[in-house]
């Protein structure tokens, strides 16, 4: 008798259990919500600090790229996919004439954004898509790379201490 | 008011006289038929790629996702799109096949279904031929597709698409008879096996649910036909017989281009063909929900019936988990006869104690 009412308790417990399923199915059915987003068309906004593209900023009120060309990325970069050039200007400073990055061996570490003493080279996170129809197209230059930081993304007085201290550090 | 029947006379009338101006009236039975075979087949044709169309909304939207969007408004042509790009497609075929019944097998997958739609009613007097065996013979050629699965799996000289059929021919015919079994309990009240004549006696004493002494023995038959059908049509949870992650496409694995649409439009007109036998014997067919919407014509509750069958039947594919081969032989005869035959049993009693002594 205790196994012809286990056998009918299985069968209920188990219809019991698919209703429950289908009504998680058919709840998610009947509510459409939609996860996908209609990539093209539609984008995500990025997180501010997300690693997109590494540019380098260029200082439009002074009319200049930050960069000083100390050399200091290329040396950190384990690929050594930066190549640039810098000159001593009539009043001693030294400023960047050409930089170049060759995309197709950089690897995004980041360690040409860390060693860089001048908040001069950046990540930005909105450029994204990057692929192109030749190699040759990954080797960008200094105007390739030039980016003028939006004012929102301008770093903070605490944020900034630290980089005019290792500025002055490195005079 | 409109009518199906309206429709199919005023149609064959205006046939009828065109071959009698040609002097060809003879022809008429012939022309009839090849006439309804035609629309038959546009007609089946057109409501599968809706219903392909159908189901990968259904299981997108249960998986937070869009579906189709971008073939036609809601990508309603997707399906169109589909089609073309499997008849244009290069037909790779084994060396080593068996050649006839290779060729033979997706053709028998597709006409054994399709002829299942013979006796469907789907209005008051519209079918193409109103057989006074309309279960029987729906339930005996639909179970045809067998012979083309298991020599589709074994003329392909496939590892998979053997073990496929093997599995098909173990799992229809264990599922063939709770699916008879479910259906008799109807056929024991009604009296006759011609299913305008089950939908007319519906008519005429009201739906199998609103009536209590019927209500429990049909709702357990109508899950019965459901699950068993579901079974025969090798759909999900039931697919064993082509489960993609065991067997890659099972019995379909060879095969590509039109072959392989014809087994495809072959599983959902088995689909149609059992979802129809499922309306027309416990959800009443062409009758209105309620009797004051009977202004709408039949043909267009049939439908709606159908497509929320059907509904149901894709909910079950995107919702239950597969089952074992073990657990799928044990399911269908140690559960599901014991408790056709049980319902059966059950039937009985309240027809011959209660129904009639009432």
């Amino acid at each position: 008798m205790g196994a012809i009412l286990r056998y009918f308790k299985d069968i209920g417990l188990g219809l019991w259990n698919l209703f429950v399923g289908l009504s998680v199915t058919t709840k998610y059915f009947l509510t459409m919500k939609v996860n996908t987003q209609q990539y093209p068309e539609e984008r995500l906004p990025l997180p501010a600090r997300s690693r997109s593209m590494i540019k380098l900023i260029y200082d439009g009120e002074k009319d200049q790229f930050n960069c000083v060309a100390c050399m200091m990325c290329a040396k950190a970069c384990p690929n050594s996919c930066i190549k640039l050039e810098g000159v001593r200007m009539p009043d001693g400073k030294r400023r960047m004439t050409t930089f170049k990055l060759d995309f197709s061996t950089c690897i995004f570490c980041g360690y040409c954004v860390e060693a860089c003493g001048f908040d001069a080279l950046t990540f930005v996170s909105e450029e994204y898509e990057n692929s192109v129809y030749k190699r040759g197209s990954l080797l960008q230059d200094e105007h390739a790379m030039k980016w003028a930081r939006p004012a929102h993304l301008a770093p903070k007085p605490e944020e900034a201490a630290p980089v005019a201290a290792g500025a002055s550090a490195g005079a | 008011m409109i009518t199906g029947e309206q429709i199919l006379k005023t149609v064959s009338g205006l046939l009828h006289q065109g071959l009698a101006a040609a002097g060809v009236s003879f022809l008429a039975p012939v022309v009839d038929r090849v006439a309804a075979a035609v629309a038959m087949f546009l007609g089946i044709s057109v409501f599968v790629m809706f219903l392909v169309w159908m189901e990968r909304k259904v299981s997108a939207h249960m998986q937070s996702r869009i579906g189709p969007n971008r073939v036609g408004i809601f990508g309603l042509l997707q399906t169109v799109a589909d089609a073309i790009k499997l008849t244009i497609k290069e037909d790779i075929k084994p060396v080593k096949r068996d050649k006839v019944p290779y060729y033979i097998a997706p053709i028998i997958a597709f006409v054994a279904t399709f002829m299942g739609m013979v006796v469907i009613p789907f209005d008051r007097g519209v079918s193409v031929q109103d057989l006074n065996i309309g279960i029987l013979y729906v339930i005996a050629i639909t179970g045809f597709t067998v012979i083309a699965i298991l020599s589709a799996g074994w003329s392909s000289n496939n590892k998979f698409a053997l073990l496929g059929g093997f599995r098909s021919a173990a799992q229809i015919v264990s599922y063939e008879v709770p699916l008879v079994l479910s259906v008799i309990p109807i056929i024991m009240v009604t009296g006759t096996l011609n299913l305008s004549a089950i939908v007319e006696y519906q008519a005429a004493h009201g739906y199998w649910f609103t009536n209590p002494l019927y209500a429990i023995p049909v709702l357990v038959s109508f899950l019965i036909f459901i699950t068993s059908a579901t079974a025969e049509a090798n759909r999900a949870p039931f697919d064993i017989p082509e489960a993609e992650s065991e067997l890659i496409g099972g019995f379909h694995t060879e095969y590509s281009g039109v072959k392989f649409a014809m087994f495809f439009l072959g599983e959902y007109i088995a689909v149609i063909v059992s979802a129809s036998v499922a309306v027309t014997v416990f959800l009443g067919g062409w009758l209105p929900p309620l009797p004051m919407l009977g202004f709408i014509p039949g043909f267009v509750w049939f439908m709606v019936k159908l497509v929320v069958v059907i509904y149901f039947v894709m909910a079950f594919r995107w919702t239950f988990p597969r089952l074992r081969v073990d657990q799928l032989m044990a399911f269908g005869w140690k559960v599901l006869i014991p408790i056709a035959i049980l319902n059966l049993l059950l039937m009985g009693v309240v027809e011959l104690f209660l129904a009639k002594g009432a």
